[in-house]
């Protein structure tokens, strides 16, 4: 970029720099450490207690059983099969829901009227709990991977509607004017300052519903499915295999973060892109 | 800075008592009233003017009293409630290249290159080709923005958006630049250095321009002619115009805003301004 010519690269930096840079690594270095040490400090105090026999193993389950349910799981083969159901249905919960959620915001931002008219349904929607309408969702949509799907769409399309829509509300305020006084038409308005300057909003919102698809297809999978994390930890529960239901939330807890950090660092590729990372 | 040294070459208004100079843009007994839930507001009251091809005219009135209310009509965003506006003898319509309007923000676009934002005007009228986007580069380069082309907006000082900001409204060829406070959001400093700059630019283009300020040095030191409006809603109070001994040198060259703040004269359109001003503000009080 242009800008780091202004910028000494290290080669030429001063003594105070170099030393300034290291410090700062450090630092870095510190947190990193630190946050580690927390985890491993957890697990290690998790086991220990589970073997001293300070905690009940088959209520809380230990890392170490966690860990050879999570083998086993493998050597069965069902492991990632379980994986690849939830993860697919999650992927598409947010996918589809961030595309709807967008489009719907455009429409209502593109009709002023129509966004009034729906402002009450929009704001009753998006206080109901989505999960409420599971038992119902069952009967009409049926048992299985749809039902879930349609969860998780529910649960995090009306967030990215909301949040897409105010976003473009605001960049519309900031620069109708300047569309105006060049005469650009509506549709030049959306395209070419609307929409591109909602990017990040775009982005945040798929960030939200992320998190929000997860929540739609775990709860999706406590009420119908035969397969998934979600249905493992149920049936784990209901069994009372919490080496199971310990094991497969941990490992929800894994994906769930990799996904997050995934989105995060595809979100800042792209505003790089566009020269504002 | 080069700019003391006036402008060889430019052209220069003509507007010596010439019937005949065609008006660029008019307004002939314009009013404008905004209409809200809590009520009607008079912005604009039987407003009269008009601006020669080539003109430079500044609009002062006290803060908020609708002198860019008398811009939105030129610029065809507002139209008259009672009269007209016309520009170039037809009812104003930005969709037209007809009128080139300038913000107080620059407004550039943070994702696009300097380069890109400067044809945004273009690529909206759909006019953008080699030959338009050969003639946006120049004026560019006339800014002295060249080196910047592939930049983005946020690494650009203050000054450099708002000429970027003037290169967009430039490049497809308004025959009216309309101007509302366009260095009001920027340092004293840069204001009165971009000023100069801008004014350059116009005498040597020969474009016709209408400035809003509530910067009384601003406008004398800038403007053909000063048009002074009471407060709101706006009515003309007085049209002063500057004369020769500011706007031109003993050999008739152009004179830049910073060689006229120091001419002998200067004070006296200052006080003639500002005492039309205190009168206007004097009978806005209840």
């Amino acid at each position: 970029m242009a800008s780091n010519k202004e910028r000494r690269t290290a080669g030429t930096a001063s003594k105070e720099h170099i030393a300034y840079l290291r410090a700062l690594k450090k630092h870095n270095r510190f947190i990193i450490a630190m946050q580690l040490s927390i985890l491993i400090a957890f697990i290690l105090l998790w086991e220990g207690a589970a073997r001293l026999g300070l905690v009940n193993t088959f209520i809380f389950s230990c890392p170490s059983r966690m860990a050879a349910t999570v083998l086993r799981l493998n050597a069965e083969g069902k492991l990632f099969y379980h994986i690849g159901v939830t993860m697919l249905e999650t992927v598409l919960g947010f996918t589809i829901g961030t595309a709807a959620g967008t489009l719907i915001a455009a429409l209502l931002w593109w009709s002023r009227t129509l966004s009034r008219i729906l402002d009450p349904y929009m704001v009753v929607l998006n206080a109901l709990p989505k999960i409420a309408l599971g038992p119902i969702l069952i009967v009409w949509v049926g048992s299985g991977m749809k039902a879930i799907v349609v969860m998780a769409l529910l649960v995090s399309t009306i967030v990215t509607v909301m949040t897409v829509l105010t976003g473009f509300n605001e960049i519309t305020g900031e620069k109708q004017l300047l569309m105006k006084t060049l005469g650009a038409t509506k549709l030049q308005s959306f395209t070419k300052v609307v929409l591109p300057a909602s990017v990040p909003t775009v982005i945040s919102a798929l960030k939200l519903s992320v998190g929000m698809s997860w929540v739609g297809v775990i709860v999706g999978e406590y009420l119908v499915s035969k397969a998934g994390l979600g249905y493992l930890i149920v049936y784990g529960g209901q069994v009372f295999k919490l080496d199971l239901v310990m094991a497969s939330v941990a490992v929800l807890l894994l994906l769930a973060a990799l996904m997050y950090y995934a989105v995060a660092a595809a979100e800042k590729r792209l505003l790089a892109k566009r020269g504002e990372g | 800075m080069e700019e003391f040294a006036g402008y060889p070459g430019a052209v220069g208004p003509d507007i010596k008592e010439d019937e005949t100079v065609r008006a660029v843009a008019e307004l002939r007994g314009a009013s404008l009233i905004y209409h809200e839930k809590r009520g009607e507001t008079a912005a604009v009251e039987n407003v009269s003017l008009a601006v020669g091809k080539g003109e430079f005219v500044s609009l002062v009135g006290p803060s908020g009293c609708g002198k860019t209310s008398i811009l939105s009509m030129l610029a065809g965003l507002a139209e008259p409630s009672r009269g007209e506006a016309l520009v170039l003898g037809a009812r104003p319509d930005p969709r037209t290249n007809a009128t080139g309007y300038m913000l107080q923000r620059d407004h550039l676009l943070d994702w696009r290159t300097i380069e890109d934002n400067i044809m945004l005007g273009l690529e909206v009228k759909g006019r953008l080709n080699d030959e338009t986007r050969a003639y946006a580069l120049e004026l560019l380069d006339m800014c002295g923005l060249t080196d910047f082309r592939r930049h983005y907006p946020r690494q650009l000082s203050g000054g450099m958006r708002q000429k970027t900001a003037l290169v967009r409204t430039l490049a497809f060829s308004p025959e009216l630049l309309l101007l509302d406070e366009p260095f009001s959001a920027l340092d004293y400093q840069t204001r009165l250095l971009l000023a100069n700059e801008v004014h350059g630019i116009i005498k040597r283009g020969g474009y016709t321009a209408v400035l809003v300020t509530h910067d009384i040095s601003e406008a004398i030191a800038m403007s053909d002619r000063i048009l002074v409006f009471t407060p709101r809603p706006a009515r003309l109070r007085r049209e002063i115009r500057v004369g020769q001994e500011l706007l031109r040198d003993a050999e008739g060259r152009l004179l830049t805003p910073f060689e006229r703040r120091n001419r002998a004269g200067f004070n006296e359109y200052f006080d003639l301004v500002w005492s039309e001003l205190e009168g206007g503000v004097g009978d806005g009080v209840e």
